[in-house]
């Protein structure tokens, strides 16, 4: 755009802000006061133009029905009044005024019908049932006021015309009025409420109009009419094809409240099924999921459905209305779990399973205080508190973690380091002393030990490598062998040996041996979660495809009862309870060995938190409700991973002061 | 925001005691014009007048009727926007005296509001009950521990203001959303009231009540549909056409900022609820009404407990006009028509009085006197119901009330009789300035059935 054109468009701009506009109050005040004022000389136009035809008819009409019934006396021959011959035969004129018609009545009905209730279309029924009563009411006025003037006095036909008939014609206009809403108002099947405010119609209470009817129950259900008009018409007088497109239209505008009473997965289900026959179809029903659903599954359904149909003629305003939510739903910011308020303290924070557990918790709301002894440490970047600590091992560890918890006074401690368990066992007091809870495997020991944990399993019968702790006993091991240390971590250490030269280098190299026969098969392990009273609470076994460093990059996870089984045998026979991977071997043959448990989350454990099963905040749940029961975890089968490297960045000095222990150290 | 309006930091204008001399007055005025004019043709003038005042007022319900039967449906019924991202801090009051029949069923309600907890106070205030009222709180309150209750000693005075003017000193949150003790509010009511706060011109917004023990009488029934008609269609009418909805003392939030700054609910008045409205509005704040935010009361069920609670309303609402009608004519936060609308809502419970004029005047006509009204007389007779049948009806329909209930609209006749007299009575007691405070509705309690109310013993 040129500059003249920016300046010219500058000035319009301010002009238009100068000008004093109306409100959207002010707008909408003046549409409803012109509306009435329409109404108003509507009014009067129709009494000026149809009095007279009006006075004509209804003295036609009165004179007709006293003809009728057989009185005599009285003549309408005079076109708007009539001669009364009273009782001593003297002749009275009886005028039939403006105002003894029904005109003011009708006029004043058919201009509240046409501001007020002009976009519901029964109202046009009640407006002709109304006039139609008024037009007899008044005919039974004139009628008794005639009658009263034939055989009385003509005086009384004075005061009965006057004063019972102002009476009587305000009664009739009244109840006229009242017929004329009857009518447009509800029958019981679809009205929301009956007369003492109790609701009817069983719409589901989240799709209720708010405040449609006090939810209690109703004893006597409202009984359905004993002649149904709509479905008569429908079934015997109109033609099919016409009844049929007529419900198409109905259906279109009508929400079917029992969608709203089945649970979410059918819902969704149901969803699906009614936008695939096309979104105009049943429109009412799919904007009312669109409004009042708030299961993120069922909208997810409906976004997806009206996604798939961009194709469909926009049909009605309805349809684009759906359109509309849908794009908004699909562009909504990812929803961020809302904070528990709680802290909860990682330990071994560097290590994968460490990361892993520290990502698991923040993504459901948890603070975290990572702690780790290297001060380079990633998960002490990925977490809002962070903070180093000796290792378990070095003196000064118990000193430095009950300061770091009295400081931070988290609710749960999850260590992700078996090693440290031996460590942290004598401070639980202390720490529950401090407000934090922790959960720790009484049996650990036996996990750590090979030697210990080969005894175990073999007097529980759980098939194990054979095992040996000496250079004597291992020569009766068959090879090819393995050879690691007896209380090793990760895969550190480990060596192999295909013949006796190797064997005894590998023995000698490694420090506290011990030698197995190396098995053939399928590699797996298996991240568990165990109950405190020992059940299984979650069993996900993971193909362990390809491994750097004993930590799996790539895995695949499967189902096999024979897997689930020997895990669940193993941890019975070592007494865990917690969480534990468990490794072993599926032979070609289908035999399940297990080789060590680990009493403590995997590295592998993304894998088993993207199938679902959420062991971290499952066990957190453990910590902290001690005598809740867990709930049994399910998985994705068949669900594969592939790792990749990801970054944190942080200035160097950071790792030179290592005691990071606030996040607002941490962000700078 | 500046006050336009030099009243009295505290509770508005200050109130006179009695206004004896200028009801002298008004009847000097008509003595005078009897005298000078004739009786014919003063009570001409007189039935005139009426009949203008009567068209102004039926066109006036009109109006709403045909707002609220246009608009209404669609705005009970609208999607909420970002209620779950703005949750500002929200304390609950309550002022409870003698309720022990329907305390239970209102804290239930409360305990089961959708609210963050951490955002929201709940204060009951036991208001000196000398029956089983602050048991059942303290019971509650050992059962739940997001409950506060105050208890007041016997004498602290103030009625429901000074309750409420307590238990706001208990709390910090920005905005104080009030119940009566007979209340139960649906549960999505906070996030619906609080959410027309973000516009920081807010200082107040109402929510609609609803009537649940209409099965309980014939009246109870009937107040229903006046409750349905008073909200969906009177109330909807005001927003939607003048944005001068009321604030009605209960179910209605207001900035507790402001309310502080006000000196706090007024305890010199009756319907401490109008006296709110016009303080704000007043300060240059505008009062919200929310449809769609809910909640259950209970009518009354007798006929004398319908007279004494109408002739509260009518005698504080009257007070309201004699105390702030030269305030609200003069201040520059309403524009002429706002000006308008204000006063002829304050004027609604003088219009039974002049209602009682017209049918003493329709008397005098039969008997002969005052036979020279320009306009008929008798078209008195179709205004004076006209304009609030169009909203009841209207209110029947957007209600979806079932068919039947038509009929019920028959029972207003005597209703209108009742109000004629009530307001009446409330005018001539008002301006001779006759004592009168607070009489508490009683409860039936019927409706307030809660299956899990705490035992009274778990108190000890």
């Amino acid at each position: 755009m040129s500059a003249p054109e920016i300046g010219w468009l500058d000035r319009t701009l301010e002009r238009e802000a100068r000008r004093r506009r109306a409100s959207s109050t002010v707008r909408r005040r003046r549409l409803v006061m012109l509306e009435m004022a329409a109404a108003v000389a509507g009014c009067i136009a129709g009494y000026l133009l149809l009095v007279d035809h009006l006075r004509h008819f209804e003295v036609a009409l009165a004179a007709n029905i006293l003809g009728f019934l057989g009185v005599d006396r009285i003549s309408g021959v005079l076109g708007n009044a009539f001669v009364v011959f009273g009782p001593g035969m003297e002749p009275v004129v009886a005028e039939m005024s403006g105002s003894c018609t029904i005109l003011s009545s009708v006029l004043a009905l058919t201009a509240l019908a046409a501001v007020a209730l002009r976009e519901r279309h029964q109202a046009l029924f009640g407006l002709l049932a109304a006039c139609f009563f008024i037009l007899v009411a008044n005919q039974v006025r004139l009628v008794l006021s005639l009658l009263a003037g034939r055989f009385f006095a003509v005086d009384a036909l004075i005061f009965f015309h006057d004063w019972i008939g102002s009476a009587l014609n305000f009664a009739y206009t009244l109840f006229g009025l009242l017929i004329m809403i009857g009518l447009t108002m509800y029958d019981a099947q679809l009205a929301e409420q009956d007369r003492s405010g109790r609701h009817t119609a069983d719409r589901p209470a989240a799709w209720a109009r708010p405040g449609l009817g006090h939810r209690v129950p109703v004893e006597a259900e409202p009984k359905a009419p004993r002649v149904r008009v709509a479905a008569f018409v429908h079934r015997r007088i109109l033609p099919k094809a016409l009844s049929r497109r007529l419900a198409q239209n109905r259906e279109r505008r009508r929400i079917d409240y029992r969608v709203g009473h089945e649970g979410p997965g059918r819902r969704a289900e149901i969803v699906r099924g009614l936008a695939a026959k096309g979104l105009s179809v049943h429109t009412a029903t799919l904007l009312a999921v669109a409004q009042y659903e708030t299961e993120p599954m069922v909208l997810d359904a409906l976004a997806d459905a009206v996604a798939e149909r961009q194709w469909e003629p926009l049909h009605s305003a309805d349809v684009l209305a759906l359109r509309l939510w849908a794009r908004a739903w699909l562009m909504r910011a990812p929803q961020q779990r809302p904070s528990t308020g709680r802290l909860i303290a990682v330990t071994g924070a560097g290590g994968p399973a460490g990361v892993a557990v520290i990502h698991a918790l923040r993504a459901a709301g948890e603070d975290v205080l990572a702690l780790d002894a290297n001060p380079d440490a990633v998960g002490l970047r990925l977490a809002g508190h962070a903070a180093v600590l000796p290792r378990a091992d070095q003196p000064g560890y118990a000193d430095a973690l009950i300061a770091l918890i009295a400081e931070h006074r988290p609710a749960a401690l999850v260590c992700t380091v078996a090693e440290e368990y031996a460590a942290l066992a004598p401070l639980t007091d202390r720490l529950a002393e401090l407000g934090t809870r922790t959960w720790l495997p009484e049996h650990a020991d036996v996990c750590l030990d090979k030697v210990e944990f080969a005894a175990a399993l073999h007097a529980a019968g759980v098939a194990h490598p054979m095992t040996a702790a000496t250079p004597e006993e291992a020569i009766r091991v068959p090879g090819p062998w393995v050879i690691k240390p007896a209380r090793g971590r990760g895969s550190r250490d480990v060596m192999f040996a295909d013949n006796l030269r190797e064997l005894a280098h590998a023995l000698e190299t490694v420090p506290g041996a011990i030698v197995q026969t190396r098995l053939t098969g399928r590699e797996f392990t298996a991240d568990a979660l165990i109950d405190r009273d020992g059940t299984m609470v979650a069993c996900v076994p993971r193909w362990r495809e390809e491994t750097r460093g004993g930590i799996s990059v790539q895995g695949t996870t499967f189902t096999s009862d024979a897997v689930a089984e020997a895990v669940a045998a193993t941890l019975r026979a070592v007494r865990h309870a917690g969480p534990a991977n468990v490794q072993g071997f599926v032979a070609d043959s289908g035999e399940v060995t297990v080789v060590e448990v680990n009493p403590r989350f995997s590295g592998g454990l993304p894998l088993t938190l993207a199938a679902g099963a959420d062991v971290v905040n499952t066990y957190v749940k453990g910590i902290l409700e001690p005598d809740a029961k867990l709930p049994a975890l399910s998985f994705q089968d068949g669900l594969r991973m592939a790792r990749h490297f990801s970054e944190v960045f942080y200035p160097a000095e950071e790792t030179a002061a290592p005691a990071v222990t606030s996040e607002s150290e941490l962000a700078r | 925001m500046n006050t336009g309006v030099p009243h009295q930091a505290g509770h508005g204008p200050a109130a006179r005691d009695s206004y004896r001399r200028a009801l002298a007055t008004h009847f000097g005025v008509l003595v005078a014009a009897l005298l000078l004019f004739g009786v014919d043709r003063t009570l001409g003038c007189l039935a005139t007048t009426l009949n203008v005042v009567f068209l102004i007022f039926f066109f006036r319900h009109l109006g709403f009727a045909v707002a609220a039967a246009r608009w209404a449906e669609h705005d009970v019924n609208a999607p909420l926007v970002g209620i779950e991202t703005y949750v500002p801090t929200i304390a609950v009051l309550v002022a409870c005296k003698d309720e022990e029949l329907v305390v239970d069923g209102m804290v239930a309600a409360l305990l089961a509001l959708d609210y963050p907890p951490d955002a929201l106070t709940v204060v009951v205030v036991d208001d000196a009950s000398t029956d089983g009222t602050g048991a059942r709180l303290d019971a509650w309150a050992v059962a739940d521990p997001r409950l506060r209750v105050l208890h007041r000693e016997p004498g602290a005075g103030g009625g429901k203001s000074g309750a409420l003017n307590d238990a706001l000193a208990l709390t910090d949150s920005e905005i104080a959303v009030i119940f009566d003790a007979d209340h139960q509010p649906e549960s999505g009511v906070l996030r619906r009231l609080s959410r027309h706060f973000r516009d920081p011109r807010v200082g107040a917004v109402m929510g609609r009540c609803v009537v649940r023990n209409g099965v309980e009488s014939s009246l109870a029934s009937t107040i229903f549909i006046d409750y349905l008609s008073g909200y969906l269609v009177n109330e909807y009418g005001r927003q939607a056409l003048f944005e001068l909805p009321a604030y009605g003392g209960a179910n209605c939030a207001v900035r507790t900022s402001l309310i502080r700054a006000l000196g706090g609910w007024n305890p010199d008045t009756v319907t401490e609820d109008t006296d709110l409205t016009l303080r704000l509005l007043l300060d240059g704040y505008r009062v919200r009404y929310d449809p769609s935010a809910v909640d259950f009361e209970e009518a009354v069920l007798s006929s004398q407990r319908f007279w004494k609670q109408r002739y509260r309303w009518a005698r504080g609402h009257q007070k309201c006009l004699r105390d702030y009608w030269r305030a609200i004519l003069r201040t520059p936060h309403l524009s002429v028509m706002e000006k308008v609308e204000t006063m002829l809502f304050l004027w609604v419970y003088h219009v039974p009085v002049l209602c009682g004029m017209g049918l003493l005047l329709i008397a005098l006509h039969a008997i002969g006197l005052g036979n020279s009204s320009v306009i008929q007389m008798v078209s008195l007779s179709a205004l004076l119901f006209a304009g609030p049948f169009c909203e009841l009806a209207v209110g029947l329909v957007l209600g979806r009330v079932e068919r039947r209930a038509v009929w019920t609209l028959v029972g207003f006749i005597p209703a209108f009789g009742m109000s004629i007299m009530t307001a009446t009575k409330a005018y001539f007691e008002g301006m001779l300035g006759t004592t009168y405070t607070w009489s508490k509705t009683a409860r039936s309690g019927a409706t307030s059935v809660v299956a899990d109310a705490p035992e009274l013993e778990s108190v000890g």
